[in-house]
């Protein structure tokens, strides 16, 4: 359904349809509720009702090692976490620097690897499948291969180096590792998103701007990317999101070591190690801020394009 | 089963539990047993949790136990990760989930206080508690207590010993002056001169710098783990200059920012150190590895940081403790107070190598005869000092080698005022863990 | 436009397909290589093993740590996945066939969910979870599993539902089936292949997390294999689990491989109709 057809519609079928609001709409719509409930409520229930309670514990002195000890603390803890620069911004810094550059990276690989997949003349669902696999495979067991691939003394990417160099023990060096793991995992997520938008291209407007003289650059700039938009968006947002909240590959690859702390390790730690729950609420309410901005900022830059947006006019 | 229990929240926890104990069960006959049934007769089964130890001796004191206690009870090991990090980790993941399959616990010595203030652990009944008192050496038996209550029994424990070599040097340093001066010599004229010691950001600086510490007269904190002391006679200042000296100096070997007992080790063997401060691990090892170096290697008591005060080295070492949710805690205590038995505790020194607690096992000639530096090692064991004492150590400890490390970028007089206010704040959980 | 293919481009073609067939390999043929080396070998740096023992599989199924793991991972995955696609079921069904307010809200809240940081969870989680006794059974991780596989599988659901052309439930009713047989006969096999492809892909979700698994699990009542690999011991304390580690890793990418050969097509066509038609 496109957002015209939407727009037009909805606000004069609307009076008109309700004044007859038949038994069966009525009944419909209670239908549509009953189905969507039970799902609803599961999400709800295990997002939102934790988070507040994250909050709650996030006023606290809440310190499993000190239990006589809990008390209302206002916003101390969050002060505890943004007045630490060289941890929590450090961390935050890290994530960030990983989630731009992977992002960026996995945006211009994953749009070379859509534009094979959907153009490739040979082995079409070879292709896909082997794509496929990253996307599927467990992070943990892809970050053992590479944590073994630059283990010096095991592996082979290590042994290209020169000798006594062990690179997940150098902050730059293991972020680029890192960066290299979180790429090689969900450049196919990406380019299957991307790979729908390209779809949606009609083969008739390429060949009429290649009648106009376009070359394939101008076309690829000027028609395909144009139309992809709202698939990009989707794509980048996802992606950012998720990149974001990076853990996995970091816990197996450095666990944190040499600087190379995520904000989610952090707070794994505050957790684990400190059994602060105070302070790693704190942390945590900070991360769904964060990510919440994340969204916010992408939904304003890119326009009304977001996915599940009311149209409005 | 199915949709049902999908929406979780809604139902009361045991029956949630319930419908995943059936499912579990579904698929495998070994799901969520309750542990071992207490009821009826024959003998508890007692779960030791403890780190996996390499030569077996625990093992053999927990069947000779079993066999001992006449039905009363059967120890089962557990072995805990290999890392101490890990090990705590466990283990108070699993009591502050209030899971009771725990029975006896082997906590480092640093960690009682945690596990007592979180109610973790169960305190020794009084009587009990003056017969594990009698004869076992007081610093480990300051580790096991907190508020006054005596929460664990003292297992086996370790201290670090000066060993140096007799063909580079005369005689041993008293100070770290002295030994820093010396190094400096052997520099100039081209021979090894490396102090070896613990420089990594791990726990091993940390216990560097608090033997620094308690040896200028000072301390990390407080006994009741409240106030931050280093200030005290400016133990704190003095011992960050030894670190800065030493950083500084021709002594400091290039790795030492990566630098663990194993390292250390491995340096001195290969020749390329006078000194090396480290347990007495190294000297089987060196016996087996380089006879050469061996036969030049020595022991000395650990380097003062001045020269009229005594050195107060840090303590390491395992105490035992009950799960304050154990459903045998009587097994479990009488169970401790076996394996602690002064015949096992010679079996875990001579046959696993961890010098035992009890003072009166020192004195006799058979384990004099397999461990020489006896002497030494009991009377800096006797005087030995203790971590920071608070609920809080882990954080305290991952600040003190966060914030100094490199130990080239130590800065004593920028430094200090950090590492209180870091400190003040860990135990007062205001701090974020490095 | 494949009639005018030159044979440069024919080549480029080929070339692109087998950058990227190499570059997913390399890794996964990594692990494999690692998991047959013999212990004594494994500190080669060889890409290929020198010397070939089944060892580290024989090694990692006769521990309880490995198979407990295997049964938790198979057990959790499987049942937060039936739970998730049922409740999903409805949810897109509704979303795709009937008129009701909220449900873009619904769509749009469904999102926010599946963006959530999963650390901001664990945090409150596991101390609900401690306090009311979830934390280290099956339902402890189930539940936040049909959470996040929730909002992808009502996402790829109601994009297949769509597509389902539901007249022919009338016309098989007018042809004298009863509305029972046309819904079974008619309707079930249309909307089947999309139900499992977002089964897959639920399942995959639950079969490849680590932050919950690791985070609320502590023992092996419920530790799933990724969790579990991050505790696996060598034989001594200084020895390295590496072939153990990538032997278990083999295994638990094994079922991946199968399930991503046997739905390829749906499974590209599940991840993108969601991103499009949202």
């Amino acid at each position: 359904m496109s957002q015209a057809e939407v727009a037009a519609e909805a606000p004069v079928a609307e009076p008109r349809r309700r004044r007859v609001l038949s038994e069966r709409a009525r009944a419909e719509r209670k239908l549509g509720w009953l189905l969507c409930f039970p799902a609803a409520l599961v999400m709800v229930a295990v997002t939102a009702y934790p988070i507040g309670y994250a909050v709650y514990l996030s006023l606290e002195r809440y310190d499993l090692r000190f239990p006589a000890n809990t008390a209302f603390v206002g916003l101390a803890n969050y002060w505890t976490v943004l007045k630490s620069v060289d941890l929590w911004w450090r961390a935050f810094g890290v994530t960030t620097l990983i989630t731009v550059v992977s992002v960026g990276v996995e945006f211009v690989l994953g749009m070379a690897v859509a534009l094979v997949m959907y153009r490739t003349l040979y082995g079409r669902g070879l292709i896909r499948t082997s794509v496929l696999i990253p996307y599927g495979i467990v992070t943990v067991a892809a970050a053992f291969s590479w944590q073994y691939a630059w283990t010096p003394g095991i592996g082979y990417l290590a042994n290209l180096l020169p000798s006594g160099t062990a690179p997940l023990t150098g902050t730059w060096s293991a972020i680029g590792i890192i960066i290299l793991a979180e790429v090689w995992k969900t450049t196919p997520f990406m380019s299957l998103l991307l790979l729908a938008g390209l779809s949606l291209v009609p083969d008739g407007l390429l060949d009429a701007a290649k009648v106009d003289g376009a070359n394939a650059w101008q076309r690829f700039t000027r028609v395909t990317l144009p139309i992809m938009k709202p698939a990009i968006l989707v794509a980048l947002l996802f992606r950012t999101l998720d990149a974001f909240r990076i853990f996995d590959n970091i816990f197996i690859l450095t666990h944190g070591a040499a600087n190379t702390r995520s904000v989610s390790i952090l707070d794994y730690d505050q957790l684990f190690t400190a059994f602060n729950l105070g302070v790693g609420n704190a942390m945590s309410v900070l991360i769904v801020i964060a990510v919440a901005l994340i969204a916010f900022i992408y939904i304003k830059a890119f326009g009304t394009a977001a996915p599940g947006q009311e149209v409005r006019r | 089963m199915g949709l049902d229990h999908g929406g979780g929240q809604r139902r009361t926890p045991a029956r949630v539990l319930a419908a995943g104990c059936i499912a579990a069960l579904a698929l495998s006959a070994a799901a969520c047993g309750s542990g071992p049934s207490a009821g009826g007769s024959g003998p508890v089964t007692l779960a030791w949790y403890i780190f996996p130890e390499p030569s077996g001796s625990f093992a053999k004191a927990a069947a000779e136990c079993s066999k001992d206690s006449n039905g009363e009870y059967r120890i089962d090991i557990h072995n805990l990760p290999a890392s101490a990090d890990g090990q705590r980790e466990e283990m108070a993941r699993r009591l502050a989930a209030g899971d009771t399959s725990l029975d006896i616990l082997g906590l480092d010595v640093t960690w009682t206080p945690e596990f007592a203030e979180a109610h973790w652990i169960a305190p020794w009944p009084a009587q009990q508690a003056a017969q594990i008192r009698k004869g076992t050496l007081k610093p480990m038996l300051d580790t096991a207590t907190w508020n006054g209550k005596l929460y664990s029994a003292p297992f086996n424990t370790n201290t670090q010993l000066l060993w140096w070599r007799n063909d580079l040097v005369d005689h041993p340093p008293k100070t770290w002056h002295e030994m820093l001066s010396v190094a400096a010599r052997l520099a100039k004229q081209g021979k090894p001169h490396y102090v070896e010691i613990q420089g990594a950001q791990y726990e091993g600086y940390t216990v560097w710098f608090n033997t620094l510490v308690n040896s200028a007269g000072g301390k990390i904190v407080s006994d009741n783990g409240r106030r931050v002391l280093l200030d005290k006679n400016n133990a704190g200042l003095k011992a960050l200059r030894v670190i800065y000296d030493l950083a500084h100096s021709p002594a400091a070997d290039p790795s030492l920012p990566v630098q663990m007992e194993d390292q250390n080790r491995l340096a001195f063997e290969a020749g390329k150190a006078p000194f090396e401060l480290n347990y007495p691990f190294v000297y089987p090892s060196a016996k087996a590895d380089v006879p050469k170096i061996f036969k030049h290697m020595r022991w000395a008591p650990y380097p003062r940081v001045e020269a009229d005060r005594p050195v107060h080295v840090t303590i390491g070492g395992i105490d035992l403790a009950v799960s304050a949710l154990s459903q045998h805690k009587k097994e479990a205590f009488d169970a401790i107070r076996c394996l602690r038995a002064p015949k096992h505790e010679v079996t875990n020194a001579v046959k696993g190598g961890l010098p035992p607690v009890l003072t009166s096992i020192y004195h006799r000639k058979s384990f004099q005869k397999v461990y020489p530096f006896w002497k030494d090692i009991l009377h800096e064991l006797q005087t030995a000092s203790i971590r920071a004492k608070t609920p809080a150590y882990q954080s305290v400890s991952l600040e003190i080698s966060y914030t100094l490390s490199p130990p080239d970028s130590v800065d004593p007089k920028a430094d200090l005022p950090l590492l209180k206010t870091r400190i003040d704040d860990a135990i007062n959980s205001r701090g974020l863990v490095p | 436009m494949a009639l005018q293919t030159t044979g440069r481009q024919r080549w480029g073609w080929i070339g692109a397909d087998l950058l990227i067939i190499v570059i997913v390999a390399v890794p996964l043929w990594w692990l494999i290589s690692l998991s047959f080396k013999d212990p004594s070998t494994i500190t080669n740096g060889s890409f290929w093993p020198t010397k070939w023992t089944l060892d580290n599989y024989r090694g990692i199924f006769s521990t309880s740590l490995f198979t407990r793991a295997l049964i938790n991972s198979i057990g959790i995955g499987l049942i937060s996945t039936f739970i998730s696609v049922v409740l999903a079921s409805f949810a897109a069904y509704a979303i795709a066939r009937l008129e009701f307010p909220g449900k873009r809200v619904l769509i749009g809240a469904s999102l926010l969910i599946a963006m959530f940081p999963p650390i901001s969870l664990v945090t409150p989680l596991f101390n609900l979870w401690r306090i009311i006794g979830l934390f280290d059974t099956w339902p402890g991780l189930i539940i936040p599993y049909i959470t996040f596989s929730l909002p992808l599988s009502i996402y790829t659901l109601s994009a297949f539902f769509r597509e389902i052309p539901w007249e022919l439930e009338r016309a098989a009713q007018i042809d004298g089936a009863t509305p029972w047989q046309a819904f079974t006969r008619v309707i079930i096999p249309l909307a089947m292949p999309g139900v499992v492809t977002t089964a897959v892909l639920a399942f995959l979700y639950a079969w490849n997390d680590f932050v919950f698994a690791i985070s609320l699990t502590s023992t092996n009542n419920s530790r799933t294999v990724p969790a579990a690999l991050a505790f696996f011991t060598g034989a001594s304390q200084f020895e390295q689990p590496t072939g153990s580690i990538a032997a278990a890793a083999v295994i638990i990418t094994i079922p991946i491989i199968i399930l991503v050969m046997i739905f390829q097509r749906r499974i590209v066509a599940g991840l993108t109709a969601g991103a499009v038609k949202g």
